[in-house]
């Protein structure tokens, strides 16, 4: 069968990180003033390459669908690929985010089984505006900001991811889109937020079914028994009120046990009913008021495993030291701790910070009733 | 009708078992049996075909000892095919308590109880050991069929990488607080890589922490320690184990699952194992050759010792042609391969030059970890491994793995 990839390349993307600017987004123009070039085409070659000389048997497996010049059509036809259509291509020189996402309809009108791209935290988020969950992405990580779990982490490992993907060894699964607020990073403030959660490609969990017969199981029968186990902790502690963290993981177990969840935000589900929805820090301080004991479910969010500090800044040192370390849950697929060997923690109170430091672990329910030790690491990135 | 089902006259109650089998023959995922039509010998007849079996756990070649033989007969003999019901009710021989007594004097152990399989001994024994408000605590690696015992428990369970003392410290630590009882249970002997469980280490840290040990010896007991004695044996520290479980269906050379502990473990264990109260007890004829077993592994050492002398022959060997054997401590001998397709290749090659070993590949080991398991086998003479080992070299070479 043959595949069909949409590759798109995001030409400017890591322009601003070269020259000390913190992202691309809106400042191109003083990027390449103060002498910033281009990267994300080289990025782009490196991976195809390796592709091609590691891994492409076939050479016909892959239709690829793309854009004119740099933003695919340079890189696909320097590395020497025929199998080409281009759909796309942008009116003037200079490319913007109008490009990218113009180019990702003509993708889902041509029906592509995967998008692959090269950029950072802006691309993802302007491909994620236009394809959302419909189709997966993975992304050649080329720009300044990548927190987003949709990125290989080195143009190797996505050459690799590919050639995986296009040999049904890896599946399809959540992965978060995160990005960083550039405007307030310039400042000297540090804010990311979770953008939303878009279909990636993941390792699949395996179980056993024979002796050395084993099956993947999807990520939605994964999170089924997680969902299991947080409606049993749910009973256990029915004096308890629980914080539903934000992210596709909790956001599906909180579905699954039939509440109304917001993906981004913090919810509180008191005796299996929701009381209150995308609370901000003020409100969940209020609730703590109200309900002094409090259990709060986190689910490592991005590419590189925190849950807390990224994409729910709601839950502040004041919420966590009210809560307590010990009353924190945190679940995950075992998939997602295959590419995340850490949990982190950044609280912005440096004694807090170090309470989860002290702790050295954590206990990571991966299944109904069933947990593994993964380490906690608290330095900043 | 039923919401979301179908009326019952448009169902099909047997459909989904052709349906289900095509998809696994499909995925590639169905067992091809191979038929043995000879007995379980070093030179077996397997599909017709003449071979050197290096795939069986038959680690002594007791399974065609005189002695078990003729234990077998004698014991039929006496008391005939059968047993005639489950142990509890009247199904209990003398005969499977002087096995149970002999076992418990060889393992140094206060009592030895007979399940009638391993899988039975783990599945009927630790939901028992664990329930409601307790955590069992597990090595990444362990078999499947603890994992299976383990579902059946209502404990909560904790997964520790794999003979990482770290992270079961770690873990223990965080149970403490929260739980009743604690169980760690671990393989002795690891079945895809041979290597063996730091079991010393294991008990003292349970110790510090209240918990109670459970050691699946499968693979060790016949192989490892003294006289084969098993992995209490190995380590020094017999009866320090709670719960020593092993099988009669590897080493020993006939079928049957054993737990090795204190008195208590014995009574706590027949009233309360479902799995042993629920099924039949073993026909004399097992039990016979169980006990010959037994004699011989105390009457005869030189089949522990062939096995030892063969293994370190076959793995030194191995080396010197450059094949990697992994971190094998035991019989067990994995020639690593690294690609999937490369290991099956290796080893339809190796059965079409007459040499019975499977490949073991991804997801049972990591994606570049595939690899041919030899199991060794005491029965196995100079002459035997050397073929082997010439056929190793010759196709290895041809696939570019040395």
């Amino acid at each position: 069968m043959v595949l069909k990839v949409g590759f798109i390349v995001n030409p400017i993307a890591g322009m601003g990180g070269r020259v000390g600017l913190k992202g691309t987004d809106d400042v191109l123009n003083e990027a390449v003033s103060l002498g910033a070039k281009p990267l994300a085409p080289d990025k782009a070659e490196e991976t195809l390459r390796d592709f091609l000389s590691n891994y492409s048997t076939k050479k016909d497996v892959i239709c690829w669908f793309t854009c004119s010049g740099s933003m695919g059509f340079d890189e696909l036809k320097n590395v020497g690929i025929k199998n080409v259509e281009m759909v796309y291509s942008p009116s003037c020189v200079n490319t913007s985010s109008d490009d990218t996402k113009k180019a990702c309809e003509i993708f889902l009108e041509k029906k592509v089984d995967l998008i692959l791209f090269c950029g950072g935290d802006g691309t993802i988020r302007d491909i994620f505006c236009v394809v959302d969950k419909k189709v997966p992405v993975l992304g050649i990580p080329a720009g300044v900001k990548m927190h987003s779990g949709v990125f290989g982490v080195n143009t190797r490992a996505v050459a690799k991811m590919l050639h995986e993907f296009v040999n049904h060894s890896l599946t399809v699964g959540d992965v978060d889109v995160m990005d960083l607020d550039e405007e307030l990073y310039r400042r000297g403030e540090w804010k990311v937020k979770l953008f939303g959660v878009a279909k990636g490609i993941v390792e699949p969990t395996y179980v056993q079914v024979g002796k050395t017969v084993f099956e993947s199981i999807s990520d939605d029968a994964v999170r089924d028994e997680l969902a299991e186990h947080i409606i049993d902790e749910i009973k256990k502690y029915d004096d308890f009120l629980f914080l539903m963290g934000s992210g596709g993981t909790i956001d599906y177990i909180a579905r699954k046990i039939g509440l109304d969840n917001t993906l981004l935000g913090i919810d509180a589900v008191y005796n299996k009913k929701m009381i209150d929805k995308d609370i901000n820090e003020e409100g969940i301080l209020n609730l703590l008021e109200e309900y002094p004991k409090v259990k709060v479910i986190l689910s490592p969010i991005g590419a590189q495993g925190f849950i807390l500090g990224r994409g729910n800044l709601q839950l502040s040192p004041a919420v966590i030291r009210k809560v307590g370390l010990d009353n924190i849950i945190v679940v995950s697929t075992p998939s997602k701790l295959v590419s995340i060997p850490f949990i982190r923690v950044d609280t912005g109170d440096k004694d807090l910070d170090h309470l989860f430091a002290e702790k050295e672990f954590m206990m990571v329910v991966i299944g109904y009733r069933l947990s593994r030790v993964v380490r906690i690491q608290t330095n900043n990135f | 009708m039923l919401q979301g089902g179908k009326s019952i006259m448009n169902r099909n109650a047997a459909a989904f078992l052709k349906e289900e089998y095509e998809d696994l023959v499909n995925k590639n995922l169905d067992w091809k049996l191979r038929i043995l039509e000879s007995g379980s010998t070093p030179h077996a007849l397997v599909d017709g075909k003449k071979i050197l079996m290096l795939c069986s756990n038959n680690y002594l070649n007791l399974s065609n000892h005189p002695r078990l033989i003729k234990g077998a007969i004698d014991a039929a003999k006496k008391y005939g095919a059968g047993s005639g019901s489950v142990r509890a009710i009247a199904g209990t021989m003398k005969i499977h308590i002087d096995v149970e007594k002999k076992l418990a004097k060889f393992k140094h152990t206060e009592a030895a109880l007979l399940y009638q399989t391993g899988f039975a001994a783990n599945a009927g024994l630790i939901p028992q050991l664990a329930g409601e408000g307790d955590v069992i605590i597990s090595d990444e690696l362990n078999h499947g069929s603890i994992i299976d015992g383990v579902r059946l428990s209502k404990a909560d369970r904790a997964v520790y990488k794999h003979k990482d003392m770290g992270e079961l410290d770690k873990v223990l630590k965080d149970s403490d607080k929260k739980y009743r009882r604690i169980l760690i249970i671990t393989d002795g002997v690891f079945s895809m890589d041979g290597d063996i469980a730091p079991v010393d280490k294991i008990v003292k840290l349970a110790n510090e922490y209240g918990a109670m040990t459970y050691v699946d010896d499968a693979h060790g007991e016949g192989v490892i320690g003294p006289d084969g004695r098993g992995i209490g044996a190995h380590f020094g520290i017999e009866g320090k184990i709670d719960v020593e479980m092993g099988t009669f269906s590897k080493a020993f050379g006939v079928v049957g699952g054993l737990v090795a502990g204190s008195k208590d473990l014995y009574n706590f264990a027949y009233n309360k194992s479902r799995t042993w109260l629920l099924s039949g007890s073993h026909p004399p004829a097992v039990s016979g050759a169980q006990l010959a077993a037994i004699e011989v592994l105390e009457t005869e050492p030189q089949h522990v010792k062939n096995l030892w002398d063969n293994t370190k022959y076959f793995k030194k060997e191995l080396k010197s042609m450059g094949f990697n054997t992994g971190e094998s401590e035991t019989p067990i001998t994995p020639v690593m391969v690294g690609d999937s397709g490369k290991a099956k290749e290796l080893s339809n090659s190796l059965f079409d030059e007459g040499i019975f070993a499977l490949p073991i590949v991804f997801p049972m080991v990591a994606r570049d970890k595939a690899r041919i398991r030899v199991m060794m086998n005491a029965g196995l003479t100079k002459k035997d491994l050397d073929f082997a080992l010439e056929k190793f070299e010759k196709l290895g070479k041809k696939l570019e793995i040395i």
